[in-house]
């Protein structure tokens, strides 16, 4: 080979190798393609100490099990409550429309640990209560409707449903999510302020007047916020600092990509006092049973009455 | 040995002869042409200014979070990745030197001052058509009404050999030929400003018309093929056929889409991925007439043969279905789990918050792209003055590829949308591509 044919061929060989190296630089960039096994969550016993860990289950595992029929059936009676039940319901919302996301998500009144934490004490009633009596209790308040019978097949479908989301935490255990997200309760509520970010962060979807937006059936898409078709004022969503916890992490919907509903995280804890204060003071049905809370015990100081 | 020897120098030489082909365009196939542009003119500024936004320079030329067309933003490509550049009038670092002829050649022609060739990814093919008056103006408001800033542009990812640019300036004698626009006499006055637009400055065809082996767009302008703004895939998103037919624009009122084009939204669906930025940066700015005149220009596109000039819409039995609490079909608990909460039981979402997912074209296009991708991601509405808020749909990352492989098939088919199968494996390739998106590039800001 004269030295001009070898240097064209080593020439040549470079132009190969680098383009290769090139094509091994494409390819290497390869990360895991599907997505991570959903997070483990602690369980934790009354004082406190870790005792297993566990997993928000996914619907897709309902139907296998053999009362899948049974939880199926909660599940609907939740999401969709205001039309399933309309003897029961007075106003237009649905169970899930606070308890987001089926009860599965943390700051948003999740159900993961309604069904091995009652009955337990609760201040408002003064007494130990049961899980049915605390279904009961948003039926009557938050639904401004009327208790279903504690044996029937909707109580039962609904206790079905938070039974399978606690996934066998015995009783008494605890897992480590939120009911309700920090609010700092010492900011005093500006409800004019509030009235100028409910018409920028709430009204395009829950109406200038707080009405809502129905879908075809005419069930509501976005439940009102005010007026007869909202909760009444026993309802926990009518005192500000637990509406304000409620708006701070969840509301609006589809602000971020992040989280599964795009929840939260536009709000100041000023914003969340204030817009609370003028939404929760808007008119709205009363509570009859108002008499018969906080009796003996210390009322909060965000109480409607 | 004699035989190789011969065939070895002859390759080199014709090497040679295509390099010195290549490196010697700018002085034949695309001379400059030096003009005199008053560019204190204020008419021609405000002119300029407008173009701008038709132009979308912004979107590009801008990076999220950084200055004004100072550049930086990240554009994927398969063998690398390529930077926008910085093109305020700085001297230094931006286009502050560039004569008229300079910035027409670049402009038109992808062409860069010291005779390097640009890659496509800069619309010069569609900037070609632009006419010599509306050049003059945006170089007008570029150099007199842009604040200089000082940013260097940063170098392409691209490996040697890929990184060489000679082999683009071949690429533009076959594809980035001269030409101008040829209004169609037959059509009213309006319609041609609408091609011009679509055509030019607002390149809607360098991602909705489909691009060849060289990556070439098919078409550049409506022809008997029908292949022109058809639909394609670019960057992971799949931008829609535009044409009126089933799949594009047929189920479009002309309101609806000067709508869509003027909000980023309407009734029925909203923008999402790169189109989201189009309206943002550029045609939420156009006045009404041109918007009329662009929607009434796509409207015309005739159908393709064998493609029905006809919305595609079966019967819905989905929301009887799932308002029944029968949820066995494929995928169906799931979505209820998932999506119901926004996109309904009825899949109708809720107007200008929530788009359609029935009947919607991007649900069921042929090409899942945008779906998956925007499944897995999530995208974000286009801000403009119209709406009080910009809504963004939350990404999935955290279900498995199975599953949402099902949930799509699922809602491809519901409520009588109909579209071929998504693959899990579909999935992971989106996923992989999704976490390989190159970053922008956007140095601290500077204090002044
Ligand atoms: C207007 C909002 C709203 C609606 C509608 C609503 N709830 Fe509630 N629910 C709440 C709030 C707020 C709490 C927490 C009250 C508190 O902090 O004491 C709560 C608490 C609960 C709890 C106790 C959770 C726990 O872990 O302690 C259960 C169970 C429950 N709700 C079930 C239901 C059911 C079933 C329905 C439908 C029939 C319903 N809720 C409707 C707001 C609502
Ligand atoms: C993108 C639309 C959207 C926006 C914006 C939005 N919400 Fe909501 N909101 C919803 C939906 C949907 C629900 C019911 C959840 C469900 O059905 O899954 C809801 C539920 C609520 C509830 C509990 C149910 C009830 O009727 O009381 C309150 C309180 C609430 N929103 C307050 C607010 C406030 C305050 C803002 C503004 C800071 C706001 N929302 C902004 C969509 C929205
Ligand atoms: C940078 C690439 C790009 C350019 C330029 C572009 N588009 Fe798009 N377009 C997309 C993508 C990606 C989608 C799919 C995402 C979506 O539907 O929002 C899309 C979707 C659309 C849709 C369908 C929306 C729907 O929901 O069905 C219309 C209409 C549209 N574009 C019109 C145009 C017009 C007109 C132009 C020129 C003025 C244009 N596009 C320029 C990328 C682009
Ligand atoms: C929190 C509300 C929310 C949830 C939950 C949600 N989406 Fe969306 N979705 C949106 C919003 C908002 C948009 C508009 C995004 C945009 O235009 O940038 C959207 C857009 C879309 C689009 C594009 C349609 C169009 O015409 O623009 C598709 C497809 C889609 N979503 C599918 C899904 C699927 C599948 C799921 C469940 C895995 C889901 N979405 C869950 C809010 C949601």
């Amino acid at each position: 080979m004269t030295k001009s044919s070898r240097i064209t061929l080593s020439v040549l060989a470079t132009a190969i190798l680098a383009s290769m190296a090139t094509l091994a630089v494409v390819h290497a960039r390869h990360t895991p393609d599907d997505a991570p096994p959903t997070p483990a969550l602690k369980v934790k016993d009354s004082q406190g100490t870790v005792v297993g860990s566990y997993r928000i289950p996914s619907d897709s595992q309902i139907a296998a099990l053999p009362d899948g029929k049974e939880i199926l059936y909660g599940k609907r009676l939740l999401n969709e409550t205001a039309r399933l039940l309309p003897t029961h319901v007075g106003d237009g919302l649905n169970c899930n429309s606070c308890h987001l996301a089926e009860g599965k998500l943390g700051a948003a009144g999740p159900y993961i640990n309604a069904y091995n934490t009652y009955p337990t004490f609760k201040s408002r009633a003064g007494r130990k209560v049961s899980l049915t009596e605390r279904i009961n209790g948003c039926f009557q308040r938050s639904m401004n409707g009327v208790p279903l019978a504690p044996d029937s097949r909707e109580m039962l479908a609904m206790k079905a449903y938070m039974k399978w989301l606690a996934q066998g935490v015995p009783t008494g255990d605890k897992v480590d999510v939120v009911n309700a997200g920090k609010i700092d309760t010492s900011l005093v509520p500006d409800p004019v302020r509030g009235k100028q970010i409910y018409g920028e962060q709430c009204a395009s979807c829950h109406g200038d007047s707080g009405e809502g937006m129905k879908d075809q059936f005419g069930d509501y898409i976005f439940p009102p916020l005010w007026g007869n078709d909202s909760y009444n004022i026993g309802a926990g969503m009518a005192r500000t600092y637990k509406a304000a916890a409620f708006i701070k992490y969840n509301m609006p919907l589809a602000a971020g990509r992040n989280k599964p509903l795009g929840q939260g995280g536009v709000l100041t804890d000023q914003d969340a006092v204030d817009v609370a204060q003028y939404f929760t003071h808007q008119p709205r049905p009363d509570f009859p049973g108002k008499i018969n809370d906080w009796k003996n015990q210390k009322k909060p100081k965000d109480a409607r009455y | 040995m004699q035989k190789l020897k011969v065939v070895l120098l002859a390759s080199l030489a014709l090497l040679a002869i295509v390099f010195l082909v290549a490196i010697s365009t700018p002085y034949w196939f695309a001379r400059k042409h030096d003009a005199v542009v008053d560019i204190h003119n204020p008419a021609l500024i405000k002119k300029g200014a407008y173009l701008a936004y038709a132009a979308d320079c912004a979107a590009c030329h801008t990076a999220p979070h950084g200055r004004p067309f100072a550049g930086g933003l990240a554009m994927q490509t398969p063998m690398g990745t390529i930077y926008s550049t910085n093109i305020t009038p700085d001297k230094k670092t931006g286009i502050g030197n560039y004569s008229y002829g300079d910035f027409e050649r670049a402009v038109r022609r992808g062409v860069r001052p010291d005779g390097a060739a640009l890659y496509p990814a800069m619309p010069y093919v569609s900037y070609a058509v632009v006419r010599d008056q509306d050049v003059k103006a945006l170089y007008a408001y570029f150099m007199s009404s842009i604040k200089p800033v000082e940013q260097r542009n940063k170098p392409t990812t691209m490996p040697w050999p890929l990184s060489m640019r000679w082999p683009m300036a071949l690429w533009q004698l076959m594809y980035a030929r001269p030409r101008a626009f040829v209004p169609n006499k037959a059509q009213s006055p309006e319609v041609q400003r609408g091609a011009y637009l679509v055509e030019g400055l607002e390149h809607c065809g360098a991602c909705h018309t489909p691009r060849g082996i060289a990556f070439q767009e098919k078409a550049l302008h409506d022809t008997s093929s029908g292949v022109y703004l058809s639909g394609s895939a670019l960057e992971g998103w799949y931008a829609k056929d535009l044409r009126n037919e089933g799949l594009g624009l047929a189920g479009w009122s002309d309101h609806e889409i000067v709508d869509f084009l003027a909000t980023g939204r309407t009734d029925r669906t909203a923008a999402f991925g790169s189109m989201a930025e189009v309206i943002s940066h550029s045609t939420q700015h156009l006045s009404d007439a041109d918007l009329q005149a662009i929607a009434h220009y796509l409207k015309q596109l005739p159908a393709r043969d064998g493609q029905s000039p006809h919305p595609i819409l079966g019967v819905d039995t989905t929301t009887a279905k799932l308002r029944a609490g029968d949820y066995r079909a494929s995928g169906a608990t799931e979505y209820v789990e998932h999506c119901s909460e926004c996109h309904r039981l009825d899949g109708r979402g809720a107007p200008r918050v929530f788009p359609a997912l029935a009947g919607n074209s991007i649900v069921s296009a042929e090409d899942p792209s945008s779906l998956i991708q925007v499944t897995l991601a999530g995208g974000g509405m286009a801000k403009t003055p119209h709406d009080r808020m910009a809504f963004v749909m939350p990404g999935f990352k955290q279900l498995k590829n199975r599953d949402i492989a099902d949930i799509l098939n699922f809602i491809r088919n519901g409520w009588g949308n109909r579209g071929s199968q998504v693959k899990a494996r579909d999935v992971a390739r989106m996923r992989q591509l999704i976490d390989h998106e190159p970053l922008n590039y956007v140095p601290e800001a500077h204090n002044d």
